[in-house]
């Protein structure tokens, strides 16, 4: 008998707890920066390192902090460089 | 025991760190900014304090009428371990700098055993409603209170020049040691 009241109060307790941690996760949310990871994505991936910075996903995250331009990278082509710029000015803080 | 002993003898006579060794993970890992040592030492008071007073009022309203006093230990890391998770979220939201800079030792605090410390001897000192509320602010403060002094300490620390066997971590022991041995000398205040 003690081990299913026991058993049930960690139930009771955790379904409390999970609940409450629940609507604290939606009321304290933050939306995650995901523009590093999109301008990765539209590079071209050869971690060149012709631009300056380590890699492409360095190359992501300077074009984002806007301390490069998307022209350094010699591997683009000329219309994914179009749409980064867009990309990049459409999503600016 | 009036409040006013409890308090000092929690905070600085019974050091949570000094004379007892518990929480030595974030006293060695946040101690190197006092910046960092001072937010540290905030998000801790807010765990005890919170994370002693849930278990304190789950102990006495649910596993004492339930008889399931054994099962003390399992619900209070449960307790806790919820309790950080909402720390962790709250200060992601309102200071992301501070959440940066501690890193992976918010969500350690968890499994600091100062803060499980803190809510069993509440228990099992038999200590009534305001003196688990003292007790609960001033260990934590006393934990604050030695971080962010060894934080000084190690801040001026990094200009001097330390013999290169002693360099980083090793000069922070002896340094806590040598704190630990200058706190025994209050153990006669009380």
């Amino acid at each position: 008998m003690a081990i299913i009241k026991a058993v049930a109060m960690m139930l009771v307790i955790g379904a409390l707890i999970g609940l409450f941690l629940g609507i604290a996760g939606k009321k304290f949310y933050v939306a995650p920066d995901t523009r590093v990871e999109d301008v990765l994505a539209m590079l071209p991936g050869y971690n060149c390192g012709g631009c300056g910075n380590p890699g492409c996903a360095g190359m992501a995250s300077a074009l984002v902090e806007g301390s490069c331009t998307v022209d350094k990278c010699k591997p683009c082509k000329a219309d994914v460089k179009e749409q980064i710029k867009k990309y990049l000015a459409e999503h600016a803080k | 025991m009036n409040l006013f002993t409890l308090f000092l003898s929690a905070m600085l006579i019974n050091n949570i760190i000094l004379s007892k060794f518990l929480g030595m993970c974030p006293f060695m890992g946040v101690s190197t900014r006092t910046s960092n040592a001072f937010g540290m030492g905030i998000a801790v008071i807010f765990v005890i304090f919170g994370a002693s007073l849930l278990s304190y009022a789950l102990y006495y309203l649910v596993l004492v009428p339930l008889e399931l006093e054994y099962m003390e230990l399992i619900t209070f890391i449960l307790l806790i371990a919820a309790f950080v998770q909402l720390t962790d979220m709250i200060i992601k939201k309102h200071s992301p700098t501070l959440y940066k800079q501690l890193g992976i030792y918010l969500p350690l605090i968890t499994t600091n055993c100062a803060v499980l410390y803190v809510a069993m001897d509440n228990i099992t000192q038999k200590y009534n409603l305001i003196e688990t509320i003292v007790n609960s602010i001033a260990v934590p403060a006393g934990f604050m209170l030695m971080l962010v002094i060894f934080a000084t300490i190690r801040e001026r620390l990094q200009g001097n020049d330390v013999p290169k066997a002693f360099a980083g971590n090793p000069i922070a022991f002896i340094i806590a040691a040598i704190m630990a041995i200058a706190f025994t000398s209050l153990s006669g205040l009380v």
